[in-house]
Protein backbone atom coordinates (compact mmCIF):
# COMPACT_ATOMS: atom_id res chain seq x y z
CA UNK A 1 0.00 0.00 0.00
CA UNK A 2 1.12 3.55 -0.72
CA UNK A 3 0.99 5.94 2.24
CA UNK A 4 -2.16 8.04 2.66
CA UNK A 5 -3.80 10.49 5.01
CA UNK A 6 -6.55 8.92 7.13
CA UNK A 7 -9.47 11.18 7.97
CA UNK A 8 -11.85 10.44 10.84
CA UNK A 9 -15.07 12.43 10.31
CA UNK A 10 -17.42 13.09 13.23
CA UNK A 11 -20.50 13.55 11.07
CA UNK A 12 -21.81 12.77 7.62
CA UNK A 13 -21.44 16.46 6.73
CA UNK A 14 -17.75 16.31 7.62
CA UNK A 15 -17.31 13.14 5.59
CA UNK A 16 -18.98 14.80 2.61
CA UNK A 17 -16.73 17.82 2.88
CA UNK A 18 -13.56 15.77 3.27
CA UNK A 19 -14.47 13.58 0.32
CA UNK A 20 -14.42 16.58 -2.03
CA UNK A 21 -10.63 16.72 -1.90
CA UNK A 22 -9.02 15.30 -5.06
CA UNK A 23 -7.61 11.77 -4.98
CA UNK A 24 -9.76 10.84 -1.99
CA UNK A 25 -11.48 7.51 -1.49
CA UNK A 26 -14.21 6.63 0.97
CA UNK A 27 -13.74 3.54 3.10
CA UNK A 28 -16.27 1.40 4.97
CA UNK A 29 -14.72 -1.80 6.33
CA UNK A 30 -12.27 -1.65 3.43
CA UNK A 31 -12.46 -5.39 2.63
CA UNK A 32 -12.33 -4.77 -1.12
CA UNK A 33 -10.50 -1.44 -1.00
CA UNK A 34 -7.53 -2.59 1.15
CA UNK A 35 -7.14 -5.57 -1.16
CA UNK A 36 -6.94 -3.26 -4.19
CA UNK A 37 -4.61 -0.85 -2.39
CA UNK A 38 -2.26 -3.73 -1.57
CA UNK A 39 -2.21 -4.55 -5.28
CA UNK A 40 -1.52 -0.83 -5.99
CA UNK A 41 -4.62 -0.68 -8.16
CA UNK A 42 -5.72 2.25 -5.97
CA UNK A 43 -3.27 4.77 -4.62
CA UNK A 44 -5.35 7.47 -2.92
CA UNK A 45 -3.70 10.38 -1.14
CA UNK A 46 -6.53 10.50 1.36
CA UNK A 47 -8.93 7.93 2.83
CA UNK A 48 -12.08 9.08 4.59
CA UNK A 49 -12.99 6.41 7.13
CA UNK A 50 -16.77 6.16 7.33
CA UNK A 51 -16.83 3.65 10.20
CA UNK A 52 -17.14 6.35 12.93
CA UNK A 53 -20.53 7.19 11.35
CA UNK A 54 -21.99 3.80 12.24
CA UNK A 55 -24.46 5.35 14.69
CA UNK A 56 -25.94 7.29 11.81
CA UNK A 57 -25.41 4.91 8.92
CA UNK A 58 -25.68 1.36 10.29
CA UNK A 59 -28.59 -0.79 11.35
CA UNK A 60 -31.82 -2.17 9.94
CA UNK A 61 -35.17 -0.51 10.71
CA UNK A 62 -38.74 -1.07 9.63
CA UNK A 63 -40.30 2.31 8.79
CA UNK A 64 -43.90 3.30 9.54
CA UNK A 65 -44.95 2.44 5.97
CA UNK A 66 -43.48 -1.05 6.28
CA UNK A 67 -40.42 -0.17 4.25
CA UNK A 68 -37.12 -1.72 5.30
CA UNK A 69 -34.31 0.79 5.75
CA UNK A 70 -30.87 -0.81 5.65
CA UNK A 71 -28.07 1.53 6.73
CA UNK A 72 -25.15 1.57 4.32
CA UNK A 73 -22.66 0.57 7.03
CA UNK A 74 -24.73 -2.35 8.35
CA UNK A 75 -22.50 -5.41 8.36
CA UNK A 76 -23.54 -8.47 6.40
CA UNK A 77 -23.77 -10.45 9.65
CA UNK A 78 -26.13 -7.84 11.14
CA UNK A 79 -28.26 -7.87 8.00
CA UNK A 80 -28.46 -11.65 7.80
CA UNK A 81 -29.43 -12.02 11.44
CA UNK A 82 -31.93 -9.16 11.64
CA UNK A 83 -35.42 -10.37 12.50
CA UNK A 84 -36.98 -8.20 9.79
CA UNK A 85 -35.35 -10.48 7.23
CA UNK A 86 -37.04 -13.57 8.65
CA UNK A 87 -40.17 -12.98 6.50
CA UNK A 88 -40.47 -15.25 3.41
CA UNK A 89 -40.45 -12.17 1.17
CA UNK A 90 -36.82 -11.59 2.21
CA UNK A 91 -35.57 -15.20 2.02
CA UNK A 92 -33.57 -14.36 -1.11
CA UNK A 93 -31.85 -11.36 0.41
CA UNK A 94 -31.09 -13.21 3.65
CA UNK A 95 -29.67 -16.26 1.88
CA UNK A 96 -27.57 -14.15 -0.49
CA UNK A 97 -26.11 -12.29 2.48
CA UNK A 98 -25.28 -15.47 4.39
CA UNK A 99 -23.59 -17.04 1.36
CA UNK A 100 -21.19 -14.16 0.93
CA UNK A 101 -17.50 -14.81 1.59
CA UNK A 102 -16.69 -16.03 5.14
CA UNK A 103 -17.90 -15.36 8.69
CA UNK A 104 -14.79 -13.20 9.24
CA UNK A 105 -15.56 -11.06 6.19
CA UNK A 106 -19.31 -10.84 6.89
CA UNK A 107 -18.57 -9.61 10.42
CA UNK A 108 -16.77 -6.58 8.93
CA UNK A 109 -18.03 -6.07 5.39
CA UNK A 110 -20.78 -3.50 4.92
CA UNK A 111 -23.90 -3.65 2.78
CA UNK A 112 -22.82 -0.68 0.65
CA UNK A 113 -19.32 -2.11 0.32
CA UNK A 114 -20.68 -5.40 -0.99
CA UNK A 115 -22.80 -3.61 -3.58
CA UNK A 116 -20.08 -1.17 -4.67
CA UNK A 117 -17.16 -3.59 -4.80
CA UNK A 118 -14.88 -3.78 -7.80
CA UNK A 119 -15.05 -6.70 -10.20
CA UNK A 120 -12.99 -9.79 -9.36
CA UNK A 121 -11.72 -10.26 -12.94
CA UNK A 122 -8.19 -11.57 -12.48
CA UNK A 123 -6.81 -9.46 -15.29
CA UNK A 124 -7.99 -6.10 -13.99
CA UNK A 125 -7.14 -7.13 -10.41
CA UNK A 126 -3.48 -7.61 -11.28
CA UNK A 127 -1.41 -4.56 -12.10
CA UNK A 128 0.80 -6.73 -14.31
CA UNK A 129 -1.93 -7.14 -16.93
CA UNK A 130 -2.54 -4.28 -19.34
CA UNK A 131 -6.30 -4.52 -19.47
CA UNK A 132 -8.87 -2.12 -20.86
CA UNK A 133 -11.15 -1.84 -17.81
CA UNK A 134 -8.15 -1.01 -15.63
CA UNK A 135 -7.16 1.74 -18.09
CA UNK A 136 -3.84 0.01 -18.60
CA UNK A 137 -4.19 -1.39 -22.09
CA UNK A 138 -6.07 -1.38 -25.40
CA UNK A 139 -8.17 -4.55 -25.11
CA UNK A 140 -10.07 -6.83 -22.74
CA UNK A 141 -7.59 -9.60 -22.02
CA UNK A 142 -10.25 -11.91 -20.58
CA UNK A 143 -12.18 -11.90 -23.85
CA UNK A 144 -9.51 -14.01 -25.51
CA UNK A 145 -7.75 -15.31 -22.40
CA UNK A 146 -8.72 -17.29 -19.30
CA UNK A 147 -12.40 -16.47 -19.08
CA UNK A 148 -14.18 -19.28 -17.27
CA UNK A 149 -15.49 -16.90 -14.60
CA UNK A 150 -16.48 -14.12 -16.98
CA UNK A 151 -19.63 -12.81 -18.66
CA UNK A 152 -22.01 -14.69 -20.90
CA UNK A 153 -24.59 -11.91 -21.21
CA UNK A 154 -24.78 -8.16 -21.69
CA UNK A 155 -21.11 -7.52 -22.44
CA UNK A 156 -19.60 -5.38 -25.17
CA UNK A 157 -15.89 -4.49 -24.90
CA UNK A 158 -15.23 -5.89 -21.38
CA UNK A 159 -16.36 -9.27 -20.07
CA UNK A 160 -15.98 -8.67 -16.31
CA UNK A 161 -18.80 -9.86 -14.06
CA UNK A 162 -20.43 -7.94 -11.25
CA UNK A 163 -19.48 -9.74 -8.02
CA UNK A 164 -22.11 -8.51 -5.53
CA UNK A 165 -24.33 -11.10 -3.86
CA UNK A 166 -26.71 -8.49 -2.51
CA UNK A 167 -27.39 -6.61 -5.74
CA UNK A 168 -29.55 -9.28 -7.50
CA UNK A 169 -31.98 -9.83 -4.58
CA UNK A 170 -32.21 -6.07 -3.91
CA UNK A 171 -33.06 -5.45 -7.58
CA UNK A 172 -35.65 -8.24 -7.43
CA UNK A 173 -37.23 -6.54 -4.39
CA UNK A 174 -37.47 -3.16 -6.24
CA UNK A 175 -35.12 -1.54 -3.72
CA UNK A 176 -33.99 2.10 -3.81
CA UNK A 177 -30.86 3.76 -2.51
CA UNK A 178 -30.15 7.11 -0.89
CA UNK A 179 -26.95 9.06 -1.31
CA UNK A 180 -25.45 12.29 -0.15
CA UNK A 181 -23.12 14.41 -2.23
CA UNK A 182 -22.13 17.65 -0.51
CA UNK A 183 -25.47 19.07 0.68
CA UNK A 184 -27.46 17.19 -1.93
CA UNK A 185 -29.54 14.22 -0.76
CA UNK A 186 -30.89 11.92 -3.45
CA UNK A 187 -32.99 8.77 -3.56
CA UNK A 188 -33.14 6.67 -6.72
CA UNK A 189 -34.18 3.28 -8.07
CA UNK A 190 -31.58 0.64 -7.29
CA UNK A 191 -31.13 -0.11 -11.00
CA UNK A 192 -29.72 3.41 -11.49
CA UNK A 193 -26.76 2.49 -9.33
CA UNK A 194 -25.36 0.39 -12.19
CA UNK A 195 -24.27 1.67 -15.62
CA UNK A 196 -26.85 1.18 -18.39
CA UNK A 197 -23.94 0.66 -20.77
CA UNK A 198 -21.36 -1.34 -18.81
CA UNK A 199 -18.45 -0.96 -21.16
CA UNK A 200 -14.83 -1.03 -20.05
CA UNK A 201 -14.53 2.73 -19.56
CA UNK A 202 -17.48 2.81 -17.15
CA UNK A 203 -16.98 1.95 -13.51
CA UNK A 204 -19.00 -0.73 -11.70
CA UNK A 205 -21.42 1.88 -10.36
CA UNK A 206 -22.76 5.30 -11.31
CA UNK A 207 -21.85 7.23 -8.13
CA UNK A 208 -20.07 10.55 -8.54
CA UNK A 209 -16.73 11.18 -6.84
CA UNK A 210 -17.39 11.80 -3.15
CA UNK A 211 -21.01 10.63 -3.30
CA UNK A 212 -21.82 8.57 -0.21
CA UNK A 213 -24.46 5.83 -0.18
CA UNK A 214 -26.33 6.29 3.09
CA UNK A 215 -29.08 3.67 2.98
CA UNK A 216 -30.87 1.01 0.95
CA UNK A 217 -34.67 1.02 1.05
CA UNK A 218 -36.69 -2.12 0.43
CA UNK A 219 -40.41 -1.42 -0.05
CA UNK A 220 -43.02 -3.32 1.96
CA UNK A 221 -43.85 -6.47 0.01
CA UNK A 222 -47.46 -7.46 -0.79
CA UNK A 223 -49.02 -10.47 0.95
CA UNK A 224 -48.04 -13.69 -0.80
CA UNK A 225 -44.56 -12.48 -1.73
CA UNK A 226 -41.92 -15.18 -1.87
CA UNK A 227 -38.30 -14.85 -2.81
CA UNK A 228 -35.24 -17.02 -3.28
CA UNK A 229 -31.57 -16.74 -4.16
CA UNK A 230 -29.47 -19.57 -5.54
CA UNK A 231 -25.98 -19.64 -6.91
CA UNK A 232 -23.58 -22.12 -8.48
CA UNK A 233 -20.00 -22.11 -7.25
CA UNK A 234 -17.00 -24.41 -7.16
CA UNK A 235 -16.87 -24.71 -3.38
CA UNK A 236 -19.75 -25.03 -0.89
CA UNK A 237 -18.53 -22.03 1.10
CA UNK A 238 -15.90 -19.31 0.85
CA UNK A 239 -16.28 -18.86 -2.90
CA UNK A 240 -17.59 -16.54 -5.58
CA UNK A 241 -20.69 -17.44 -7.55
CA UNK A 242 -20.19 -18.72 -11.09
CA UNK A 243 -23.86 -17.98 -11.75
CA UNK A 244 -26.57 -16.60 -9.47
CA UNK A 245 -30.31 -16.04 -9.65
CA UNK A 246 -32.57 -13.99 -7.40
CA UNK A 247 -36.33 -14.20 -7.81
CA UNK A 248 -39.25 -12.49 -6.19
CA UNK A 249 -42.76 -13.80 -6.87
CA UNK A 250 -46.17 -12.74 -5.63
CA UNK A 251 -48.57 -15.68 -5.42
CA UNK A 252 -52.34 -15.29 -5.16
CA UNK A 253 -54.63 -18.31 -5.25
CA UNK A 254 -51.88 -20.49 -6.69
CA UNK A 255 -51.19 -18.06 -9.54
CA UNK A 256 -48.10 -15.89 -9.96
CA UNK A 257 -49.32 -12.30 -10.14
CA UNK A 258 -45.94 -10.53 -10.19
CA UNK A 259 -42.38 -11.66 -10.82
CA UNK A 260 -38.87 -10.25 -10.85
CA UNK A 261 -35.99 -12.42 -11.96
CA UNK A 262 -32.43 -11.10 -11.76
CA UNK A 263 -29.19 -12.85 -12.74
CA UNK A 264 -25.88 -12.32 -10.98
CA UNK A 265 -22.26 -13.24 -11.80
CA UNK A 266 -22.95 -13.64 -15.52
CA UNK A 267 -22.75 -10.04 -16.81
CA UNK A 268 -20.85 -6.80 -16.09
CA UNK A 269 -23.87 -5.63 -14.07
CA UNK A 270 -26.53 -7.47 -12.05
CA UNK A 271 -29.01 -8.27 -14.79
CA UNK A 272 -32.82 -8.05 -14.48
CA UNK A 273 -34.45 -10.38 -17.04
CA UNK A 274 -37.78 -8.75 -17.85
CA UNK A 275 -38.88 -11.16 -20.60
CA UNK A 276 -38.25 -14.18 -18.39
CA UNK A 277 -40.14 -12.49 -15.54
CA UNK A 278 -43.06 -11.71 -17.85
CA UNK A 279 -43.42 -15.40 -18.74
CA UNK A 280 -44.21 -16.14 -15.09
CA UNK A 281 -47.00 -13.62 -14.61
CA UNK A 282 -50.54 -15.05 -14.76
CA UNK A 283 -49.23 -18.64 -14.68
CA UNK A 284 -49.38 -21.45 -12.15
CA UNK A 285 -45.95 -22.70 -11.05
CA UNK A 286 -44.86 -25.83 -12.89
CA UNK A 287 -41.63 -27.54 -13.90
CA UNK A 288 -42.44 -26.95 -17.57
CA UNK A 289 -43.01 -23.24 -16.98
CA UNK A 290 -39.80 -22.86 -14.97
CA UNK A 291 -37.80 -24.65 -17.69
CA UNK A 292 -39.19 -22.20 -20.25
CA UNK A 293 -38.36 -19.25 -17.98
CA UNK A 294 -34.80 -20.54 -17.47
CA UNK A 295 -34.30 -20.74 -21.25
CA UNK A 296 -35.62 -17.19 -21.63
CA UNK A 297 -33.38 -15.92 -18.81
CA UNK A 298 -30.33 -16.96 -20.84
CA UNK A 299 -31.78 -16.10 -24.26
CA UNK A 300 -29.31 -14.16 -26.37
CA UNK A 301 -26.29 -15.30 -24.34
CA UNK A 302 -22.85 -15.03 -25.92
CA UNK A 303 -20.54 -17.33 -23.98
CA UNK A 304 -16.78 -17.09 -24.32
CA UNK A 305 -14.28 -19.87 -25.08
CA UNK A 306 -14.20 -21.28 -21.53
CA UNK A 307 -17.54 -20.43 -19.95
CA UNK A 308 -20.39 -21.96 -21.91
CA UNK A 309 -20.89 -24.22 -18.87
CA UNK A 310 -22.48 -21.14 -17.27
CA UNK A 311 -25.50 -21.51 -19.57
CA UNK A 312 -26.17 -25.10 -18.49
CA UNK A 313 -25.58 -24.47 -14.79
CA UNK A 314 -27.17 -21.03 -14.87
CA UNK A 315 -30.47 -22.36 -16.24
CA UNK A 316 -30.51 -25.08 -13.57
CA UNK A 317 -29.92 -22.41 -10.93
CA UNK A 318 -32.85 -20.36 -12.30
CA UNK A 319 -35.10 -23.42 -12.04
CA UNK A 320 -33.83 -24.13 -8.52
CA UNK A 321 -34.47 -20.54 -7.41
CA UNK A 322 -38.03 -20.67 -8.80
CA UNK A 323 -38.65 -24.06 -7.17
CA UNK A 324 -37.44 -22.74 -3.83
CA UNK A 325 -39.52 -19.58 -4.12
CA UNK A 326 -42.78 -21.51 -4.55
CA UNK A 327 -41.94 -24.33 -2.16
CA UNK B 1 23.96 -33.55 21.48
CA UNK B 2 23.85 -30.36 23.44
CA UNK B 3 21.49 -27.53 22.79
CA UNK B 4 23.20 -24.87 20.66
CA UNK B 5 24.11 -21.74 22.62
CA UNK B 6 21.95 -18.65 22.42
CA UNK B 7 22.81 -16.84 19.22
CA UNK B 8 22.47 -13.46 20.86
CA UNK B 9 20.29 -11.32 18.65
CA UNK B 10 17.43 -13.15 16.96
CA UNK B 11 15.60 -11.61 14.02
CA UNK B 12 12.59 -11.13 16.23
CA UNK B 13 14.34 -9.39 19.12
CA UNK B 14 16.19 -7.22 16.61
CA UNK B 15 12.92 -6.10 15.02
CA UNK B 16 11.39 -5.47 18.42
CA UNK B 17 14.35 -3.37 19.52
CA UNK B 18 14.38 -1.22 16.41
CA UNK B 19 10.65 -0.56 16.73
CA UNK B 20 10.98 0.57 20.36
CA UNK B 21 13.84 2.90 19.46
CA UNK B 22 11.62 4.83 17.08
CA UNK B 23 8.57 5.47 19.24
CA UNK B 24 7.34 9.04 18.97
CA UNK B 25 5.43 10.97 21.58
CA UNK B 26 2.25 11.76 19.66
CA UNK B 27 -0.44 9.22 20.42
CA UNK B 28 -4.07 8.68 19.62
CA UNK B 29 -6.56 6.74 21.65
CA UNK B 30 -10.29 6.17 21.54
CA UNK B 31 -10.69 9.36 23.56
CA UNK B 32 -8.93 11.41 20.89
CA UNK B 33 -11.67 10.40 18.45
CA UNK B 34 -14.40 11.60 20.75
CA UNK B 35 -12.92 14.98 21.59
CA UNK B 36 -12.10 16.15 18.07
CA UNK B 37 -13.29 19.67 17.17
CA UNK B 38 -15.58 20.42 14.22
CA UNK B 39 -12.77 19.74 11.78
CA UNK B 40 -12.31 15.99 11.22
CA UNK B 41 -9.24 14.44 12.81
CA UNK B 42 -6.62 13.54 10.28
CA UNK B 43 -3.65 11.20 10.66
CA UNK B 44 -0.62 10.25 8.65
CA UNK B 45 0.66 9.56 6.14
CA UNK B 46 3.72 9.19 8.42
CA UNK B 47 4.14 7.14 11.56
CA UNK B 48 2.32 7.85 14.79
CA UNK B 49 1.42 6.03 17.95
CA UNK B 50 -1.97 4.49 18.63
CA UNK B 51 -3.35 2.60 21.59
CA UNK B 52 -4.87 -0.80 20.96
CA UNK B 53 -6.81 -2.72 23.57
CA UNK B 54 -5.24 -6.15 23.14
CA UNK B 55 -6.21 -9.12 25.32
CA UNK B 56 -7.52 -6.76 28.00
CA UNK B 57 -4.45 -4.51 28.12
CA UNK B 58 -3.87 -1.11 26.56
CA UNK B 59 -0.85 -1.41 24.30
CA UNK B 60 0.89 1.45 22.55
CA UNK B 61 2.06 0.69 19.05
CA UNK B 62 3.60 2.79 16.35
CA UNK B 63 1.88 2.48 13.00
CA UNK B 64 1.44 4.17 9.65
CA UNK B 65 -2.12 4.76 8.47
CA UNK B 66 -1.60 1.97 5.95
CA UNK B 67 -0.46 -0.59 8.56
CA UNK B 68 -2.85 -3.50 8.83
CA UNK B 69 -4.01 -4.70 12.22
CA UNK B 70 -2.20 -7.98 11.56
CA UNK B 71 1.13 -6.23 10.91
CA UNK B 72 0.68 -3.93 13.91
CA UNK B 73 0.06 -6.88 16.22
CA UNK B 74 2.75 -9.15 14.79
CA UNK B 75 5.54 -6.67 14.12
CA UNK B 76 4.66 -3.90 16.57
CA UNK B 77 3.50 -5.92 19.57
CA UNK B 78 5.42 -9.14 18.90
CA UNK B 79 2.24 -11.19 19.16
CA UNK B 80 3.06 -13.52 16.33
CA UNK B 81 0.38 -16.16 16.90
CA UNK B 82 -1.84 -14.89 14.10
CA UNK B 83 -0.29 -15.86 10.79
CA UNK B 84 0.15 -13.80 7.64
CA UNK B 85 -0.54 -16.34 4.92
CA UNK B 86 -2.52 -14.95 1.99
CA UNK B 87 -2.73 -11.37 3.31
CA UNK B 88 -5.95 -10.95 1.27
CA UNK B 89 -8.71 -12.34 3.50
CA UNK B 90 -8.71 -15.59 1.56
CA UNK B 91 -7.38 -18.09 4.13
CA UNK B 92 -8.38 -17.19 7.71
CA UNK B 93 -4.84 -17.60 9.09
CA UNK B 94 -4.92 -14.10 10.61
CA UNK B 95 -8.27 -14.52 12.39
CA UNK B 96 -8.63 -12.45 15.59
CA UNK B 97 -11.69 -11.42 17.56
CA UNK B 98 -12.66 -7.76 17.42
CA UNK B 99 -15.39 -6.96 19.95
CA UNK B 100 -15.95 -10.71 20.20
CA UNK B 101 -16.44 -11.30 16.47
CA UNK B 102 -14.00 -13.06 14.15
CA UNK B 103 -12.30 -10.82 11.62
CA UNK B 104 -9.52 -11.12 9.06
CA UNK B 105 -6.92 -8.81 10.57
CA UNK B 106 -5.03 -8.60 7.26
CA UNK B 107 -7.96 -6.68 5.71
CA UNK B 108 -8.43 -4.40 8.73
CA UNK B 109 -6.42 -1.24 9.19
CA UNK B 110 -4.79 -0.96 12.61
CA UNK B 111 -6.34 2.52 12.88
CA UNK B 112 -9.81 0.99 12.52
CA UNK B 113 -9.26 -1.14 15.64
CA UNK B 114 -8.63 1.85 17.94
CA UNK B 115 -11.31 1.93 20.63
CA UNK B 116 -12.31 -1.69 20.09
CA UNK B 117 -11.47 -4.82 22.08
CA UNK B 118 -9.06 -7.10 20.34
CA UNK B 119 -8.46 -10.71 21.33
CA UNK B 120 -5.61 -12.74 19.85
CA UNK B 121 -4.67 -16.39 20.24
CA UNK B 122 -2.05 -15.39 22.84
CA UNK B 123 -4.90 -14.68 25.27
CA UNK B 124 -5.49 -18.43 25.52
CA UNK B 125 -2.28 -19.26 27.33
CA UNK B 126 -0.64 -18.09 30.52
CA UNK B 127 2.79 -19.68 30.69
CA UNK B 128 2.24 -23.42 30.75
CA UNK B 129 -1.45 -23.03 31.52
CA UNK B 130 -3.58 -23.11 28.39
CA UNK B 131 -7.27 -22.67 27.65
CA UNK B 132 -9.22 -25.97 27.49
CA UNK B 133 -9.81 -25.40 23.77
CA UNK B 134 -6.07 -25.32 23.14
CA UNK B 135 -5.62 -28.39 25.35
CA UNK B 136 -8.26 -30.16 23.26
CA UNK B 137 -6.56 -29.19 19.99
CA UNK B 138 -3.53 -31.04 21.39
CA UNK B 139 -5.57 -33.95 22.75
CA UNK B 140 -7.45 -34.43 19.46
CA UNK B 141 -4.30 -33.91 17.35
CA UNK B 142 -6.24 -31.19 15.53
CA UNK B 143 -3.29 -29.90 13.57
CA UNK B 144 -0.62 -31.12 11.24
CA UNK B 145 1.67 -28.40 9.91
CA UNK B 146 0.06 -25.98 12.37
CA UNK B 147 0.05 -22.91 10.16
CA UNK B 148 -3.72 -22.47 10.07
CA UNK B 149 -4.07 -23.46 13.72
CA UNK B 150 -4.03 -20.02 15.45
CA UNK B 151 -6.79 -18.79 13.13
CA UNK B 152 -8.66 -22.07 13.45
CA UNK B 153 -8.48 -21.80 17.26
CA UNK B 154 -9.92 -18.27 17.21
CA UNK B 155 -12.82 -19.25 14.94
CA UNK B 156 -13.43 -22.26 17.17
CA UNK B 157 -13.41 -20.01 20.24
CA UNK B 158 -15.96 -17.67 18.66
CA UNK B 159 -18.09 -20.67 17.72
CA UNK B 160 -18.07 -21.94 21.33
CA UNK B 161 -18.76 -18.49 22.78
CA UNK B 162 -21.70 -17.96 20.45
CA UNK B 163 -23.21 -21.46 20.43
CA UNK B 164 -22.30 -23.16 23.69
CA UNK B 165 -22.72 -26.69 22.36
CA UNK B 166 -22.54 -26.24 18.58
CA UNK B 167 -23.98 -28.78 16.16
CA UNK B 168 -21.92 -30.14 13.26
CA UNK B 169 -23.66 -27.76 10.86
CA UNK B 170 -22.94 -24.79 13.13
CA UNK B 171 -19.27 -25.74 13.42
CA UNK B 172 -18.98 -26.12 9.65
CA UNK B 173 -20.59 -22.71 9.25
CA UNK B 174 -18.40 -20.98 11.80
CA UNK B 175 -15.17 -22.57 10.55
CA UNK B 176 -15.98 -21.96 6.88
CA UNK B 177 -13.59 -19.00 6.73
CA UNK B 178 -10.51 -20.99 7.75
CA UNK B 179 -8.65 -23.11 5.23
CA UNK B 180 -6.50 -26.05 6.32
CA UNK B 181 -4.31 -27.53 3.63
CA UNK B 182 -3.61 -30.60 5.77
CA UNK B 183 -7.33 -31.32 6.09
CA UNK B 184 -7.63 -31.34 9.89
CA UNK B 185 -11.22 -30.07 9.90
CA UNK B 186 -12.70 -33.24 11.41
CA UNK B 187 -10.32 -33.16 14.35
CA UNK B 188 -10.83 -29.44 14.87
CA UNK B 189 -14.53 -30.17 15.21
CA UNK B 190 -13.73 -32.95 17.69
CA UNK B 191 -11.68 -30.47 19.72
CA UNK B 192 -14.57 -28.01 19.77
CA UNK B 193 -17.02 -30.70 20.84
CA UNK B 194 -14.68 -31.91 23.57
CA UNK B 195 -14.37 -28.34 24.87
CA UNK B 196 -18.14 -27.86 24.77
CA UNK B 197 -18.68 -30.80 27.11
CA UNK B 198 -16.02 -29.64 29.56
CA UNK B 199 -12.99 -31.61 28.37
CA UNK B 200 -9.42 -30.35 28.58
CA UNK B 201 -9.72 -28.59 31.92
Amino acid sequence: MKPFTYVVPQSLAEACEASQKPNTLLKGAGIDLIDRMKERLQTPEQIVNLLPLKDELAGVAVEANGELRIGALTTLTQLEQHQALAAPAFDGLRLATGMTATPQVRNRATVAGNILQFTRCWYVRSEAFHCLHGGRGPTCLAMTGENRYHSVLGWSDCVRVHPSNLAPPLLALDAEYSTRLGDKVRRRKFSELFPADPRAQNPEHTLEAGEIVTAIHVPAQPAGTRSAYCESREKLTFDWATTACAVRLVLAGGVITAANLVLGAVAPVPLPREKASALLVGQKPSAALFAKVAEMAYAGASPLAHNDYKLTIGKAIVRQALDEAVR
Amino acid sequence: MTVPPDRGVSRRSFLKGSAVAGIATTGITAAAHATAPSKPASFGPGEHEIVLLVNGKERKVKVETRTTLLDAVRDGLDLTGAKKICDRGACGGCTMLLDGETITSCLTLAMDAVGHELQTVESLSDGDKVHPLVQNFVHCDAMQCGFCTPGMVMSSLACLQKRGKPTDAQMRHDLSGNLCRCGTYGRVMEAIQRTAVGGGK
